[in-house]
């Protein structure tokens, strides 16, 4: 029995119009549309194009009805596999790619995106199957023998990796072994003591390093912030900073105060126990030291608000962004040098 | 006889009944009533409720605290749990009676408890021990004014002393099957491997008891295995509900059996280090320093270690693996990834430095559709995923009870994709 593929495609591939037609709502029509017609023909004799949904990709990268849509009317053709653009270098039908093949790999469903490897879509495509192509559709037909060879390779069931093309970041998957953690370990040192080697299970981590800034000039003549993320909040949390995967950051007022008060500030922080930040917040953001330094003339003065956040298993990109957002306003601020506390 | 003769006599139980008074017979087990909740009888604790949760029953129990293998000496040879029930007093001798395929669960809030769940049917169901067992299920109200330290401890003494209570209804009935467990020591022509079990130890309702008392402050010790059967190492720890270690884990120490079942097979059982997890770094640094020289002295040639916690118990495994590589034993680190939603952060918080193998028990954020149950046990809401607890919801692994274990109880692991 031939493989049903479905082809998603944005508005401009399906014939609706360019820009002008970004806002189109989901649609779709039986069999293959406009470049569908080739992949089509080169997935020949095995699989077919059944149906093809399009969605105008000012919807598709960012409506949420829109989204629930399209995964109705893909659904709706009961695909085996659904191949998704090229998308080429055009970023919002990349992006559109990307957020439908998710949610279609959420309920299961196999998906094939192809794109080129600057389109900002293959960024956010960890552990979605992306196929490198080229950057505009005068590379069609090379571009539509990749993706139709990709989707041919997972309807055959394979795994696809750097060979068959694929592209954009790995994810780590959850999966079931077939046998315990506790066995697998003890197969392990077996193998390790015989004199294998490469058997670790987790890649080792990369972190990036950050150097540290050199020291300031002139700490007296500079404006100075305070930053953490020990979870500081106002008693009673009334901005509900999380306790942990924290995915905001808030600012606060320091105003004339001398240091943390007790009774007005406190630590939600969901990773060590509180008892001592909430006890004397200082502990968490020293405000009442930097306060005597600042009236000693040691710095020149202490920026005015405090940054906060909660570091408790939050996104590596989350914090990413946190960092950039607080290093773009207090450097346009004029601040010279932050002190982020880390608990 | 030698004196250290051990032997643990296994009843398989296939039904679990609450009833009048505690009986066993043929694989049936009836949980006598008021007997259990004299068990209970403390100021600290206004009231207590029992239920059963069956294997693929629509129920779910939530606010999961312990679980414990009901387990009980044969008279005459002891007393289980010591320094919590019996004396404070090495056991690991003479018969064990075990109830196998039964769980006492205690479930409820207790301050610094992160809540972990049970599923008795669906996909989530399979990811715990506690999915296949039958399940007595003690939910409790604290007395007014009790502190929260007093209530963790009846509770935990109550529990305990259901545990033997239920074992002891099987004394004298024929097992099902005879363990004896072996002796660590060198099997000619066969690797020594051995294990570091790692106890998180951060104060009240984050702490791990052995023989009855705080293992914080301890240094790592070498520990006879048949003390983890006894019941030597008791969860006082609420924490990571996918990466505690609940009482049941303990007696039942995934890597220990797995090295006591390959005895003499294809390797020699080197035996056990239990090390605390300080939250210095200094002291994270002594304490794995120390225990890679116990596996140095007692003969290691390979040595698996386990955590329990989060992040930061990461580096307690590492450091150990780096200090073991250094003395030349072989080392295989077990850790959960905590990769973020879709996989793509830097999964071990505080990796080793050098080349030792990792094993993965999957991603701690991944996460799991649980569907809508016919009952809850254990409270109302379902305060992480903030629902109802008979309510339908996606909860990440690390919700969900031993989903991800440290010692390796499950088969959860990640691949790249």
């Amino acid at each position: 029995m031939k493989a049903r593929v479905v082809h998603y495609l944005n508005q401009f591939f399906a014939g609706l119009g360019g820009e002008d037609a970004a806002g189109s709502p989901p649609g779709d029509r039986a069999g293959p549309l406009g470049p569908g017609r080739l992949l089509s023909t080169l997935l020949a004799p095995e699989a077919a194009v059944v149906a093809t949904v399009h969605c105008g990709d000012d919807l598709a990268a960012g409506d949420d009805g829109a989204l629930v849509r399209i995964i109705e009317l893909v659904t709706a053709h009961r695909p085996d596999v659904v191949a998704l653009g090229p998308a080429f270098s055009s970023g919002r039908f990349g992006l559109a790619c990307v957020r439908v093949a998710r949610a279609l790999s959420d309920r299961g469903i196999r998906c094939v995106a192809a794109m080129h490897p600057s389109n900002p879509g293959v960024d956010e495509a960890a552990g979605l199957t992306v196929i490198g192509c080229g950057e505009s559709a005068r590379d069609m037909k090379d571009s539509m023998e990749r993706l139709a060879r990709a989707v041919r390779a997972v309807i055959a069931g394979e795994e696809l990796s750097e060979e068959h093309g694929r592209i954009g970041p790995l994810a780590r998957v959850t999966v079931v072994a077939e046998r315990p953690a506790a066995q697998r370990a003890v197969d392990t040192a077996l193998a390790l003591l015989a004199g294998n080697t490469g058997l670790s299970e987790i890649p080792p981590p990369e972190f990036g390093a950050v150097e540290a800034a050199s020291p300031l000039d002139d700490p007296a003549g500079a404006t100075i912030a305070l930053l953490t993320e020990g979870g500081l909040c106002p008693v009673g949390n009334p901005d509900r900073l999380p306790s942990a995967r924290a995915q905001i950051w808030l600012r606060y007022p320091l105003g004339d105060r001398a240091g943390l008060d007790p009774g007005e500030f406190m630590s939600v922080h969901g990773g060590f126990s509180t008892v001592w930040a909430n006890e004397d917040p200082n502990r968490i953001v020293p405000l009442d030291e930097a306060r005597r330094l600042e009236e000693q003339g040691v710095i020149g003065r202490l920026y005015g608000e405090v940054f906060v956040t909660t570091g408790n298993g939050t996104a590596v990109a989350s914090a990413r962004r946190f960092g950039s957002e607080w290093a773009r306003e207090l450097h346009n601020a004029g601040v010279q040098a932050a002190i982020l506390t880390a608990t | 006889m030698s004196p250290l003769d051990y032997r643990l006599l296994v009843h398989r139980v296939s039904e679990l009944v609450i009833g009048e008074e505690t009986a066993y017979e043929g694989g049936r087990l009836v949980a006598g009533r008021s007997q259990l909740e004299g068990l209970f009888a403390d100021p600290a604790l206004a009231r207590v409720s029992l239920d059963v949760a069956r294997p693929g029953e629509d129920v779910r129990i939530v606010k999961v605290l312990d679980a414990i293998e009901p387990r009980a000496k044969e008279p005459g040879s002891g007393r289980i749990f010591p320094g919590l029930l019996g004396p404070a007093q090495p056991q690991g001798r003479g018969d064990t009676h075990v109830l196998r395929g039964v769980a006492v669960i205690t479930a409820g809030y207790l301050p610094r408890a992160q809540e972990a769940v049970i599923d008795m049917a669906g996909p989530a169901a399979e990811l715990t021990p506690f999915g296949s067992t039958h399940n007595l299920v003690i939910s409790f109200e604290p007395a007014e004014d009790a502190p929260w330290e007093a209530v963790d401890a009846a509770l935990r003494r109550g529990a305990l002393g259901v545990a033997e209570h239920l074992a002891l209804a099987a004394v004298g009935a024929p097992p099902d099957e005879i363990v004896r467990p072996p002796r660590p020591g060198r099997c000619e022509g066969l690797p020594l491997v051995g294990a570091i079990v790692n106890l998180q130890t951060q104060g009240s309702f984050k702490d791990v008891l052995v023989y009855g008392r705080s293992f914080g402050a301890c240094l790592p010790v070498l520990f006879d295995p048949n003390e983890l059967d006894d019941g030597a190492v008791v969860c006082a720890q609420y924490g990571h509900p996918a990466l505690r270690n609940p009482t049941y884990i303990h007696q039942n120490a995934p890597v220990v059996q797995v090295l006591r079942a390959r005895h003499g097979v294809d390797l020699s059982f080197a035996g056990l280090v239990l090390s605390p997890e300080p939250v210095g770094q200094a002291d994270k640094v002594l304490v794995s320093a120390l225990a890679a020289r116990l596996c140095l002295l007692a003969g290691f040639e390979a040595a698996i270690v386990t955590k329990e916690g989060g992040g930061n118990a990461d580096a307690d495994v590492s450091l150990k693996l780096d200090a073991l590589e250094e003395l030349g034993i072989a080392p295989v680190g077990l850790f959960a990834e905590m990769a973020g939603r879709d996989g793509t952060d830097p999964g071990i918080v505080a990796p080793p430095q050098g080349s030792a193998a990792l094993i993965s028990t999957g991603n701690y954020d991944a996460t799991v559709a649980l569907p809508p149950v016919a009952r809850a046990l254990g409270g109302e809401r379902l305060d992480i995923a903030g629902c109802g607890a008979t309510d339908g919801t996606d909860l990440p692994y690390a919700a969900l009870l031993c989903a991800l274990n440290p010692q390796g109880w499950g088969r959860l692991t990640c691949r790249a994709a």
